[in-house]
């Protein structure tokens, strides 16, 4: 950990990084303290009103406090990327590690189905799920975490075939410990550090695929806040008040730069080369 | 190079008939009759009716799997639930366009991409090294919505430089001959269909071109550095080689390679992407008429677009494979 503190240290770019992530955590978790309104709470009196002492990042066509929206919306983003990739690490881990340890024919499918799987172009992939599944932020999310899956596939699926020739892999079998114990407590624990480096750095595209999906109409229902959702809606006031859009947009943008910052570096870390390079 | 070849499209039958197995089991994994869910609510009887009826709802699922293989081997993708036309026709109406967009981004991107890294690598932890870091950085981040509505306030509304929708002004007739509209104006040699053609795919080319070459940027980064540190890069500076034939001759073309197979699976990827820009500024191609069948849930358009967009894919995928073999000796040894 102090090594790690000691990298951050060096290493500016990740640093800044965390401190965009704290400080929205930060935001998102004082959402009711510093948005004085629900974000969804109407006020047709006052739509579409500049930015102002009121409305610090104005408001929508519907009178909805615009900085509400963003502050609230980040919540459910910020849960999203977590929950997204929480499901695809599952999933993909579960069939990689098993795939890697058997071998042989239940490898040969599990690893033609992924190659399937990354034949798609992901967003394309995660629309065709969502439009099958019918339109909301539950089905949205697995549509990302499905697509997202196969690369956890695959890396699990190196990182078990490495482990399972080590001794005591081996001895574990001479003495007849069952299979599930064998992956998990040899194998999964063994060989789980770069899942979740690769973990972290899909934290980022996860949001990102999952906001699109919003901006499709596919994520989200109104009046939820959702940061994607919330950009399409408004995309026809953009003229007059563009700030509507832009506010969520942005937000999105330095969420998922600060998760890549984070990652970049992480990477960096994990790679012994560069570790040493500074 | 014709086994290698050969070995890679055998390769390639059984993902395409998983391929072909997802998307078609995409519409029946639903509980419940799939019809009713994929119209939603408000969808009237004989419009479920019309879809059962085209998905054979009614046939057990190999039979269904059987008839849509015997379909597919003739082109048949099935007919727009919105408007009654082959699905197919209406997809290579628009593929032009989305290949216009498509090519023109990545041409740009490599243009961009590519210097950005080298001078990246070069500087390697100087102030510019940072800063190209961080815009880059930025690149990969920025949702493509939001840089393409970012772009159009700025260029199209506040400058009022470009357009801001659409392929080509309304007072244009063009004549398509080739479909790609920047062609056309050059094979009739009529520098205002040029022109026209030029200022409306600018700004969607930029906002897919900003994820490309950001991509390409880091990545060239990466490779130029690690290139760099190889023993025959100190070789070569150790017989008296200029640095600029050690930097270009030996580290670029070395650091290159790899980066066929990343412009290669952006550019696939980079199809996907296309949803949301040609979204944003009305662009007629094939990723606008997916976001349509969303709208409209139209369900055989996205079953018709999702495997067009997967088929490009692999025909890319094939080709980067293909073409790194043809730079590559060794993989083309290995492989066969």
């Amino acid at each position: 950990m102090a090594n790690l503190l000691h990298f951050l240290q060096r290493n500016a770019l990740g640093a800044v990084g965390a401190a965009m992530l704290v400080a929205m955590l930060l935001a998102v978790i004082c959402a009711p303290f510093l948005a004085s309104q629900s974000p969804i709470a109407l006020d047709m009196a006052r739509k579409l009103a500049s930015p102002g002492a009121g409305h610090l990042l104005g408001t929508d066509y519907f009178g909805r406090d615009v900085l509400a929206r963003v502050l609230y919306g980040g919540r459910f983003t910020l849960a999203i990327g977590l929950g997204v990739v929480s499901i695809a690490f599952v999933i993909g881990v579960a069939f990689g590690t098993i795939a890697g340890f058997l071998g042989g024919i239940v490898d040969m499918v599990i690893m033609r189905f992924v190659d399937a799987m990354l034949s798609f172009p992901s967003l394309v992939l995660a629309i065709a799920l969502a439009a099958s599944f019918g339109p909301s932020l539950e089905t949205a999310m697995l549509a990302v975490a499905i697509t997202l899956a196969p690369q956890f596939a695959r890396l699990a699926r190196g990182q078990a075939l490495s482990v399972s020739v080590k001794p005591y892999v081996e001895a574990a079998i001479c003495i007849g410990v069952s299979t599930p114990r064998i992956l998990f407590r040899y194998i999964l624990r063994n060989g789980i550090g770069p899942l979740l480096v690769q973990a972290s750095l899909s934290l980022g595209s996860a949001i990102l695929q999952t906001a699109s999906l919003g901006f499709l109409g596919l994520g989200a229902q109104p009046p939820l806040p959702e940061w994607g959702a919330d950009v399409s809606a408004n995309l026809q006031y953009v003229r007059e008040a563009p700030w509507v859009a832009l506010a969520p947009g942005a937000a999105i943008l330095l969420t998922v730069l600060s998760f890549n910052l984070i990652g970049d570096a992480l990477a960096d870390w994990f790679n012994p080369r560069k570790r040493n390079l500074r | 190079m014709t086994r290698f070849t050969l070995g890679r499209l055998l390769a390639l039958g059984p993902v395409l008939g998983l391929v072909l197995l997802i998307i078609f089991s995409l519409a029946r994994i639903i509980p419940g009759d799939p019809a009713i869910t994929l119209l939603g609510p408000g969808a009237t009887s004989e419009q479920i009716k019309a879809l059962r009826d085209q998905l054979r709802l009614d046939q057990p699922a190999p039979a269904q799997f059987f008839a849509y293989l015997a379909g597919l081997s003739h082109g048949d993708l099935g007919k727009s639930m919105k408007t009654g036309q082959p699905v197919f026709d209406e997809i290579l109406l628009r593929l032009p366009a989305t290949l216009e967009l498509s090519i023109l981004a990545t041409l740009l991107a490599l243009v961009i991409g590519i210097p950005i890294g080298v001078l990246s690598a070069i500087r390697s932890n100087s102030m510019l090294d940072h800063v190209i870091r961080v815009v880059s950085l930025v690149g990969v981040s920025v949702p493509a919505f939001l840089l393409a509505l970012v772009l159009q306030l700025i260029f199209g509304i506040y400058l009022g430089w470009l357009p801001v929708s659409g392929r080509s002004s309304p007072y244009i007739i063009a004549d398509p001959i080739t479909g790609f509209a920047i062609l056309d104006g050059l094979l009739q040699a009529d520098l205002e269909l040029v022109v026209d053609a030029l200022s409306h795919v600018i700004l969607p080319c930029l906002v897919l071109t900003a994820f490309l070459a950001a991509t390409l940027g880091r990545f060239v980064r990466n490779m130029m550095i690690e290139v760099m540190t190889e023993d025959y890069i100190r070789t070569a500076r150790a017989k008296g080689l200029a640095e600029q034939a050690v930097l270009f001759t030996h580290g670029l073309r070395n650091a290159l390679l790899p980066a066929v197979t990343i412009v290669g699976l952006k550019f696939a990827e980079m199809l996907g992407g296309a949803i949301l820009t040609e979204t944003v500024f009305a662009w007629p191609g094939i990723g606008r008429f997916m976001f349509e069948a969303i709208r409209n849930r139209d369900y055989p358009v996205i079953q018709g677009a999702t495997l067009v967009f997967a088929l490009l894919f692999m025909l890319t995928s094939l080709l980067v494979d293909l073409v790194y073999a043809l730079l590559d000796p060794r993989i083309r040894k290995r492989m066969s």
